[in-house]
């Protein structure tokens, strides 16, 4: 990497091009939407107006979802920490039997999240769930709408969200030197003292910058709060969406989505500092690995134990139903039966046979397909010149990129809609609004941060040296990108690839505010499937979607962490085996790099994307 | 003052400590020295009750202390990465087990300040981070925080092998110091023999879990009692019989031919020592030289043997590759060992303290 001037760069013609498309890109979708919004909430006639700040402040129901939001935010900071950490104490710190079965069963939130999750639970705990009904012949007084309301969304919010923690704080925790357990025991400290005293404040950290993820998380929440808060508990990201529908109250939406965006940012400077703040893992050179602390009193051991497999049971739950339910016909799941005799591929032959069932799994591979290309190829290309040129241009056009990690999706989608639902030059004086293109566009935008941070670590994991060799050999910038750096950087580009294919198939913040009306993306057919109001078979149909998610999110996240993301012995020290890059930029900060923070609503999955960290 | 009986020691199938008896008295530098996975670390941990023995007894002061936790046997220990809690500052980890005594405040305070006195860390250092302490520094904290509980053992587990070797040295003569100051039984576990015969009273030295000798670090090296001991301590060369044979003409003694004979580079000369009348002369010719300042190592081959000689750099005209040489041997310097690996019995031998299975 050459400090290199502004001028000197401008020399390469692949510069130029690279930059000019660049610039139309990153002021067209990153910079004008944003400002955009700004300027019509606050300039609408061109002078300052504080309308929709009136407006805000008298529609109570605008109000109730701010206050709504913050509660969510600080009670899951609670809920999820205890979770999370309870979890990650008995998989990866305490002996506990079946730790190996915990972790998989705990890890279910890998592979579902989102809006996918929200309508499981529903599916089961909600009003004609499964689990309902289950409970209503116990219990016939029961409401059939428990499951409804602030405690449900609060509670599918603390279950989903944990992956942050089974990444990042499992990750700091193997990195505590069992020598410094020793030394507390051989001081005489209870392994109570051990873990309150030496290991906890360890992690404090990791543990401060997860609980800043879970605050945006709860504050942003959007497919939760929509699909079980009920008419009670609404956030602001559901209102935004409710407001954005009307042109009238739109300047409330925009003014919400920028108490959001405020929110966010400040959370995130607060996690930057964190993050540089120092970690407390680089002082010893040779440390020995953890060893599962037994737990020597008999009684907490018990207890611990029923706990852990009393979890196991909330994780795995929902999941294994909505397997064994996607195989049972919309009768049998209405009344709630399950017997292996009912059982059949119909299901899966009416998804999959039928246009109507497969049109939106189609809608949403193609959709994430092209977004997870177009990133990747095109950042690729962006990241050389940001990784070879090091100057004020360059490092400005870093931060600008970096937009759309510290708006939330729901602000940006309602930016991208505010600026060109009528004709604008920058777009060839095109209506966005309401075509296909808007939510490629959407989803491209929002896979940039990730993407470009994995792929400057790549690029900076390569010797500087093979390229200076190269061109003392004769080989053209060209040649040395297509012969040496492209392999060199592939296996990630492949990886993030996938990630972001995955993140996106389930998408749901970002497709309802965007998707065409033709073109609707899975994720809005399962929100839609949950409503009640639909055909019998739309519930067997969001099974046998989730089940089909379910596996391709499993397969990729196999593929691309491999046995490193596995528990067991040694996993650590074979840490290096991932795809992602290990070594240099963002991805190694024993801190979750900042680019996992969960968008608007339950993201969980999308969270797990940069954890270099398991790789 | 510490006791291992009979101790034994197994991970799953594997035996990491065979049958291990030895004894270390008041007041002793004693350290175990060995090749990395030859159990002194095992043997340290047993003690130190981090492992426990699958059969034998540890006593300390007299007491079997084999079923007591670790925190009831008063050994401290420096760990060999020293274990400190990054979490806390220099002041909180050496409270760290006052703490866990609940002692009263004030005496935490007191007893803190007065050993970072001792062991030389400023009022200031202890308000510091962890991070801002250079290694040796780090070192002493982590001596501090074991020694502020007055145990009666200081345990310390390879703790320079995680420095650079500048520094390696300068805290090798600190932490001797140290020891001397407090007085306390130590026991220090260390591959390095440069660490192991400058630092202790004495060493035993450790070979797949059993002792191989026990004895003062001028009698391991000067009277190796095993081939191990004696190819492990230093740089020697295996002499053949015929040279063996050279020398016994020469010197007029009755080495056996058929055990296996060592000699140390720098017992051998290149001019006659006039100490030494009775050495044997010995043709060879220079195959190699190492230049390394104060001396150089010469490779030389004589009578199908290939000896290492050290020769001082000392200004004089220096043999150079090719030239033919007299070696100059006294036969009491020859090593020789029974097929078995044990020492051939000479009287000076046999009087070291050796502690063998």
């Amino acid at each position: 990497m050459n400090r290199s001037g502004v001028r000197g760069m401008l020399r390469s013609p692949f510069v130029i091009v690279t930059g000019v498309v660049l610039a139309w890109f990153v002021v067209t979708f990153l910079v004008w939407p944003n400002a955009n919004l700004l300027i019509a909430t606050f300039f609408p006639d061109g002078t300052l107006t504080l309308r929709a700040v009136d407006k805000l402040i008298s529609s109570e129901r605008a109000m109730r979802s701010l206050t709504n939001s913050f509660l969510l935010a600080v009670v899951l900071s609670v809920t999820v920490n205890a979770v999370g950490i309870f979890i990650v104490l008995v998989t990866k710190y305490f002996d506990i039997k079946g730790a190996r079965l915990l972790w998989f069963g705990y890890a279910s939130t890998f592979i579902y999240g989102g809006i996918v999750l929200a309508a499981g639970y529903k599916f089961i705990y909600g009003e004609n769930g499964i689990a309902t009904d289950v409970l209503l012949r116990f219990f016939p007084g029961l409401d059939p709408a428990w499951f409804t309301g602030f405690f449900a969304v609060v509670f599918v919010m603390t279950f989903a969200t944990t992956t942050n923690h089974m990444l990042f704080v499992s990750g700091a925790l193997g990195k505590v030197d069992q020598q410094t357990l020793e030394a507390a025991k051989s001081m005489g400290a209870s392994d109570w003292t051990i873990l309150w005293r030496v290991v906890l404040p360890m992690l404090r950290p990791v543990l401060f910058a997860v609980t800043i993820l879970t605050f945006l998380g709860g504050l942003g929440a959007l497919s939760a709060p929509q699909v079980l808060g009920g008419r009670e508990f609404q956030t602001i990201a559901p209102m935004i969406l409710t407001f954005s529908t009307s042109l009238t109250s739109r300047d409330i939406a925009a003014l919400l989505a920028l108490v959001l965006g405020v929110a966010t940012i400040v959370l995130l400077v607060v996690l930057t500092r964190v993050e540089k703040g120092g970690t407390y893992f680089s002082l010893s050179k040779v440390s020995s690995e953890l060893v599962k602390q037994k737990i020597s009193n008999p009684v907490v051991n018990v207890v611990v134990h029923v706990l852990a497999y009393a979890l196991f049971a909330v994780y795995t739950l929902p999941v294994v139903l909505i397997v064994l339910y996607s195989f049972v016909d919309s009768r049998a799941i209405e009344s709630g039966e399950l017997s292996f005799g009912a059982m059949s591929l119909d299901n899966y032959a009416r998804v999959l046979g039928q246009s109507s069932g497969l049109r939106p799994f189609i809608v949403s591979v193609v959709y994430s397909g092209l977004a997870a290309v177009i990133s990747v190829v095109g950042l690729i290309f962006v990241t050389r010149i940001l990784s070879k040129y090091r100057n004020w241009l360059t490092t400005a056009v870093e931060y600008l990129l970096h937009i759309p990690w510290i708006l939330p999706a729901t602000m940006i989608a309602l930016g991208l809609i505010m600026s060109y639902d009528h004709p604008n030059l920058l777009v060839g004086n095109i209506v966005l609004t309401g075509t296909t293109v808007i939510l490629l566009i959407s989803f491209v935008i929002g896979k940039i941060p990730f993407t470009l941070r994995l792929l400057k670590a790549s690029f900076a994991s390569v010797n500087d040296t093979l390229e200076e060799a190269a061109s003392l050999m004769g080989a053209r910038m060209m040649y040395i990108f297509r012969r040496i750096l492209m392999p060199a950087v592939l296996p990630t580009a492949l990886a993030v690839g996938a990630l972001n294919f995955n993140s996106l198939l389930d998408d749901y913040d970002t497709a309802v505010f965007l998707a065409h009306p033709l073109f609707q993306p899975l994720g809005l057919v399962i929100k839609a499937n949950t409503d009640g109001a639909v055909s019998l078979d739309a519930r067997a149909n969001t099974f046998v979607y989730t089940v089909l998610l379910m596996v391709i999110t499993g397969v990729t996240m196999y593929l691309v962490y491999g046995r490193a993301m596995r528990p067991g012995k040694g996993r650590r020290r074979r840490a290096g085996r991932g795809v992602l890059p290990t070594s240099g930029g963002a991805s190694v900060a024993p801190v979750p790099d900042a680019s996992t923070r969960p968008g608007a609503g339950v993201t969980a999955r999308t969270a797990t994307q940069p954890s270099a960290e398991v790789a | 003052m510490i006791r291992y009986e009979n101790i034994n020691v197994t991970f799953g199938d594997f035996v990491a400590i065979p049958q291990l008896d030895l004894q270390v008295d008041e007041g002793e530098f004693f350290t175990l020295l060995g090749p990395s996975g030859c159990g002194k670390t095992t043997a340290l941990r047993t003690l130190a009750g981090f492992v426990q023995p699958a059969a034998g007894d540890v006593h300390i002061d007299g007491r079997p202390v084999t079923r007591l936790p670790s925190d009831k046997r008063r050994v401290g220990m420096v760990f060999q990465n020293y274990a400190l809690f990054p979490s806390m500052n220099v002041w909180e980890n050496i409270a760290f087990g006052l703490k866990v005594r609940k002692e009263s405040k004030a005496e935490v305070d007191r007893l803190v300040r007065d050993i970072a006195r001792r062991v030389d860390l400023s009022d200031e250092q202890l308000e510091k981070d962890l991070a801002a302490l250079s290694g040796g520094q780090q070192q002493r904290v982590a001596i501090a925080r074991a020694l502020v509980l007055q145990p009666k053992i200081l345990l310390l587990d390879e703790p320079l092998s995680n420095l650079d070797a500048k520094l390696r040295g300068q805290l090798r003569i600190q932490l001797k110091e140290l020891q001397a100051q407090f007085g306390i039984t130590t026991l220090y576990v260390t591959h390095d023999q440069d660490e192991a015969l400058t630092m202790s009273d004495r060493i035993a030295v450790f070979n797949h879990g059993r002792v191989e000798q026990v004895g003062t670090p001028q009698e391991i090296y000067d009277q190796s009692a095993t081939e191990f001991v004696c190819n492990f301590i230093g740089d020697s060369s295996r002499l053949t019989p015929d040279f063996v044979a050279q020398v016994n003409l020469g010197a007029g003694s009755d080495l056996p031919l058929e055990r296996s004979s060592y000699l140390r580079q720098e017992k051998v000369g290149l001019q006659p020592n006039p100490a030494l009348p009775r050495s044997a002369a010995l043709d060879g010719v220079v195959v190699s030289r190492r230049y390394h300042g104060v001396h150089s190592s010469y490779t030389v081959s004589s009578h199908g043997s290939t000896v290492k000689v050290m020769q001082r750099e000392d200004g004089t005209v220096q043999p150079r590759v090719g030239d033919a040489v007299t070696l100059h041997v006294n036969p009491a310097n020859v090593l020789q060992y029974t097929p078995d690996g044990v020492a051939a019995a000479t009287p000076d031998v046999a009087a070291a303290e050796v502690t063998l299975r």
